[in-house]
C-alpha cells in the first residue's frame, strides 16, 4: 500500500503541465489515425459481419500513393528541393484526395473479387482471405516500390514551415505545428462528414437498414450489392486518407500496414464494433492510452497494453463502449 | 484382418518416417566430407534481411555481393555462384536458410548472416559443417568476444563491433560536444540495446548524466519518448537501424522544440535517409570514394546499378565476399585444386591480408578474435545541404 502511494505520488508529481498537454497532442494525433482506420473496420463489420484484416493494408498502400503524389507534384531535381507546381496547400489537397479514391479502388477491388464469391460461405471463409488479401498486398508493394521506408519530407517543405510554425497553446510553452493542426483538423472534418452521410442521407440509411438486417433490407428494395461496394469505398478511403495523415510525421513502408490494422481493430472493439461513433472515440482513447502509457510508464509497456486493453473489453465488455449488446433469442 | 493390416501398415510408417527424420536431423548438421573440385563451379551463400524492414539493407548487400563475385571470382581463377537467402531479419528463418546450405554440398563458404540475432541462431549449426560465414554488418560485441560467445569460432567478420564504437561515440560527445546530459534510445533489438549499453557505460564512467528510453523496434512515430527528452539535455543517442527513423527522430525534436541534436550509429548511416542538419551518426567505415583506389569499384559498382548511391552497408559486404574467396582460394591451392574438407576453408581465414582494402588502409583478422584488426569507426556530421561531414577521427 505504501509503495502504491509512493508510486502515486511520484507520477502526480511528473505530470508537469506541459509535459501531459504535451503528451495529450500526441495522443490526440495518433488517435486520429487509429479512428480513421477503425471506421473502415465498424463500417464493414457492420454491413458484412466481416473482419476486413486486409484495411491495415490498405491504409499501407494509402501512404504509398500519398508519398508517389508528393514526389511528382512537389519534389524537383536530383536534390529533391520543393518546388511544387501547385500551392503547397493544393499540393497537400490533391495528395489527401488521390490517396483516397486509390484507395476506394482497391477497396472495391478486395470485395468484387476476395469477398463477394465468398459472401454465403462460412464465416471463416471471407476471413482466412480477408488475410490472404493482406499478405497479397503487401508482397504485391513489396515487389513493385521495394522494401525501403519512404519519407514524405515534409520538414523538406518551405524550409520546414510545417513542422516549425503553428499555434502557442495559451498558458503553455508547447506549440501545435502545422502538420498536427492539418492531421486533427482534417481527421475530424472525415469523421463530421462521415457522420452526417451516415445519419442524414438515403445512402446512409440504406446502410444503416443492411446493417441491421440485411435480407429484409433486400426485400424494401436496398440494392445490397451497391450499398456494401458504396461501405469499402468509404472505409477504403478513410483508411487512405489515415495513411497519407500518419506519413506527414513518420516514414511509410510496405510493412506498417499489420500493426496499424491491429490497433484500429482494437480500437473498433474498444469503441463498439459496428458502432461509429465508438469507432471514433476508441480511436482517440487507444491513442491517449498509448501515448500515455509511453510518457508516464514505459515505451517498452505500450503495445501491451493496447492489446492487454482489446483482451479487457473483449472478455469484459465485448460490445465496447458505445456498442450495444446483442440480444438473441434462444 | 483387413483392418489389422492397416494398423501395422501405418505403424512402420510411422516407425520409418521416425528413422528417416532422425537421420535427415543428424545428416543436416553433421559435417559431411565431400571433395570440392575447384575446377567445378561452387557457391557462396549469403544470408540477408531482402524484405521486410530491412530489406533495404539487404538489397545494397546484395549489388555489392553479386559485383564482389562477379569481378572478383574471376580474378582469384574460381567459378562462383551467388546464392542469396532472405532472412526477413527472422532467426528462425535464418537457422532453416543454414539447414539448406548445410546440406548443399557445394556451398564452400557462407556470407552472414547480416544480423547478429540471425549470426548467433545459425552459427554452431554451420560450425558442425564446417562451413565459415563471414558478416558483413553484425556488430554485436559477444559474438566474439566475452565468456560466453554467441558464434562459434567459424564465424568471423569484417567490421569493428559495438563495444568500440559504443564508447567511439560516447567519447566523441564528451571530449568533442562536451555533453552533461545525454537520452540513451534503443529500439529493444540486440544491436541497438548493445550499442546504448556500451554508450550508457562509458558516459556515465565520465560523469555524464543519462537517461535511457526504449522504443519498440516497428513504431516510427517518437513524438512520446521525445515529449520525455529534458530541455537541457545536450544529446540524443537513437540506435537504429532503419535511417528514415532516424531522420523522423530528429524531425520530431525540432518540432518540440528540444535543443538536443540527435546523434545515431551505423545502423541509421544512408546520407539520402537521414539528412537533418546538425545531426551526428557513426560508421564503421570512412566513405569509400574517399580512397582513390577505390575509383574503379565504385565505377563498376555504378554502372551494375544504375541511379543507386553509395550507402554504407554495401561496401563491407564486397569486403567479406573478398575474405571468403580469398579463403576458398588459399584452400584449393593448399588443397592442390581440390578442398577435400570445408574445414580446409577455416584454415587459411586468419592469414588472409588485404592491401587497399575498400573500406580504407589494410585488411587483417585480429589474432585474439575473429574481428579486424585495429577496427575504428568514424563520426560524421550532417551539413546544411545534407552531405556527411568526417569529424572524427581525421584520415
Amino acid at each position: 500500500m505504501g509503495h502504491l502511494l509512493v508510486l502515486s505520488v511520484d507520477l502526480v508529481g511528473s505530470l508537469r503541465t506541459d509535459e501531459f498537454v504535451q503528451q495529450t497532442l500526441n495522443g490526440l494525433t495518433l488517435g486520429a489515425v487509429y479512428a480513421l482506420i477503425a471506421l473502415g473496420y465498424s463500417m464493414v463489420y457492420g454491413v458484412l459481419k466481416l473482419l476486413n484484416f486486409a484495411h491495415g493494408d490498405v491504409y499501407m498502400v494509402g501512404a504509398f500513393i500519398g508519398f508517389g503524389m508528393m514526389q511528382w507534384l512537389g519534389f524537383r531535381g536530383t536534390d529533391g528541393v520543393w518546388a511544387p507546381v501547385i500551392s503547397t496547400w493544393f499540393v497537400l489537397f490533391v495528395v489527401f484526395v488521390v490517396a483516397m479514391v486509390g484507395t476506394a479502388g482497391l477497396g472495391v477491388a478486395i470485395e468484387r473479387f476476395a469477398y463477394r464469391p465468398l459472401r454465403n460461405a462460412p464465416r471463416i471463409a471471407p476471413l482466412i482471405s480477408a488475410l490472404g488479401v493482406s499478405f497479397f498486398i503487401a508482397y504485391s508493394m513489396q515487389l513493385m516500390f521495394g522494401a525501403q521506408q519512404r519519407d514524405y519530407n515534409v520538414f523538406g517543405i518551405d524550409n520546414g514551415r510545417l513542422f516549425l510554425t503553428g499555434w502557442e497553446l495559451p498558458g503553455t510553452d508547447v506549440r501545435v505545428p502545422l502538420v498536427r493542426i492539418l492531421i486533427i483538423v482534417s481527421a475530424l472534418a472525415l469523421m463530421v462528414a462521415l457522420w452526417f452521410l451516415v445519419t442524414k442521407t438515403r445512402t446512409g440509411k440504406a446502410m444503416r437498414a443492411t446493417s441491421f438486417d440485411r435480407e429484409a433490407a433486400a426485400m424494401m428494395g436496398i440494392d445490397i450489392d451497391r450499398v456494401i461496394v458504396f461501405t469499402f469505398v468509404l472505409g477504403s478511403a478513410l483508411a487512405g486518407a489515415a495513411g497519407v495523415m500518419f506519413s506527414l510525421r513518420a516514414p511509410a513502408s510496405v510493412t506498417m500496414g499489420f500493426l496499424a490494422g491491429l490497433k484500429g481493430f482494437t480500437a473498433a472493439v474498444i469503441g463498439g464494433i459496428g458502432s461509429i461513433p465508438g469507432a471514433m472515440g476508441g480511436g482517440l482513447i487507444l491513442g491517449l492510452a498509448e501515448a500515455y502509457t509511453q510518457g508516464y510508464v514505459s515505451s517498452k509497456w505500450s503495445d501491451m497494453f493496447v492489446f492487454v486493453l482489446l483482451i479487457g473489453f473483449m472478455l469484459f465488455r465485448p460490445q465496447g463502449l458505445f456498442g450495444k449488446a446483442d440480444i438473441r433469442k434462444v | 484382418m483387413k483392418k489389422r493390416g492397416l494398423v501395422v501398415y501405418a505403424l512402420a510408417t510411422l516407425v520409418a518416417a521416425a528413422f528417416a527424420s532422425t537421420a535427415g536431423a543428424g545428416s543436416s548438421t553433421v559435417e559431411r566430407s565431400e571433395a570440392l573440385n575447384c575446377k567445378n563451379r561452387m557457391r557462396i551463400a549469403f544470408m540477408t534481411p531482402l524484405t521486410g524492414d530491412a530489406g533495404f539493407l539487404g538489397n545494397e548487400q546484395a549489388s555489392w555481393a553479386k559485383y564482389a563475385v562477379k569481378t572478383l571470382a574471376p580474378k582469384y581463377g574460381l567459378k562462383v555462384q551467388l546464392v542469396l537467402g532472405d532472412t526477413q531479419l527472422s532467426a528462425d528463418l535464418a537457422s532453416s536458410l543454414a539447414q539448406k546450405y548445410i546440406a548443399d554440398q557445394r556451398v564452400a563458404a557462407v556470407i552472414g548472416p547480416s544480423t547478429s540475432g540471425a549470426v548467433a541462431a545459425v552459427s554452431s549449426a554451420l560450425a558442425q559443417a564446417g562451413l565459415i560465414h563471414v558478416s558483413p554488418s553484425a556488430t554485436r560485441t559477444s559474438l566474439t568476444k566475452g565468456s560466453q560467445k554467441q558464434a562459434t569460432p567459424y564465424f568471423f567478420r569484417v567490421v569493428p563491433d559495438d563495444d568500440i564504437q559504443g564508447p567511439a561515440d560516447a567519447l566523441f560527445m564528451v571530449n568533442q560536444l562536451k555533453v552533461k546530459k545525454v537520452v540513451v534510445v534503443d529500439s529493444q533489438e540486440p544491436y541497438s540495446v548493445g550499442l546504448g549499453d556500451a554508450i550508457e557505460r562509458t558516459l556515465k564512467a565520465k560523469g555524464v548524466s543519462v537517461q535511457r528510453e526504449s522504443v519498440t523496434v516497428d513504431r516510427s512515430d517518437f513524438s512520446p519518448i521525445v515529449t520525455k527528452v529534458p530541455n537541457d539535455a545536450d544529446v540524443v543517442f537513437f540506435g537504429t537501424q532503419q535511417p528514415p527513423k532516424a531522420q523522423t527522430f530528429a524531425q520530431q525534436l525540432i518540432e518540440q522544440g528540444k535543443k538536443a541534436k540527435l546523434f545515431s550509429g551505423d545502423g541509421a548511416n544512408d546520407p539520402d535517409k537521414f539528412k537533418v542538419p546538425g545531426s551526428y551518426v557513426s560508421n564503421f567505415a570512412a566513405p569509400i570514394d574517399l580512397f582513390p583506389y577505390n575509383k574503379a569499384i565504385i565505377a563498376g559498382w555504378q554502372k551494375d546499378n544504375p541511379g543507386a548511391t553509395l550507402g554504407s552497408f554495401g561496401p563491407p559486404t564486397y569486403g567479406a565476399v573478398q575474405v571468403a574467396l580469398n579463403a576458398i582460394k588459399r584452400a584449393c591451392d593448399a588443397g592442390k585444386g581440390t578442398i577435400k574438407n570445408r574445414k580446409d576453408v577455416l584454415r587459411q581465414v586468419k592469414r588472409i591480408v588485404v592491401k587497399q582494402w575498400i573500406l580504407g588502409g589494410s585488411f587483417k583478422f585480429s589474432t585474439k578474435s575473429n574481428d579486424p584488426l585495429n577496427g575504428q569507426f568514424y563520426i560524421f556530421q550532417i551539413q546544411p545541404d545534407g552531405k556527411y561531414k568526417l569529424v572524427a577521427p581525421k584520415v
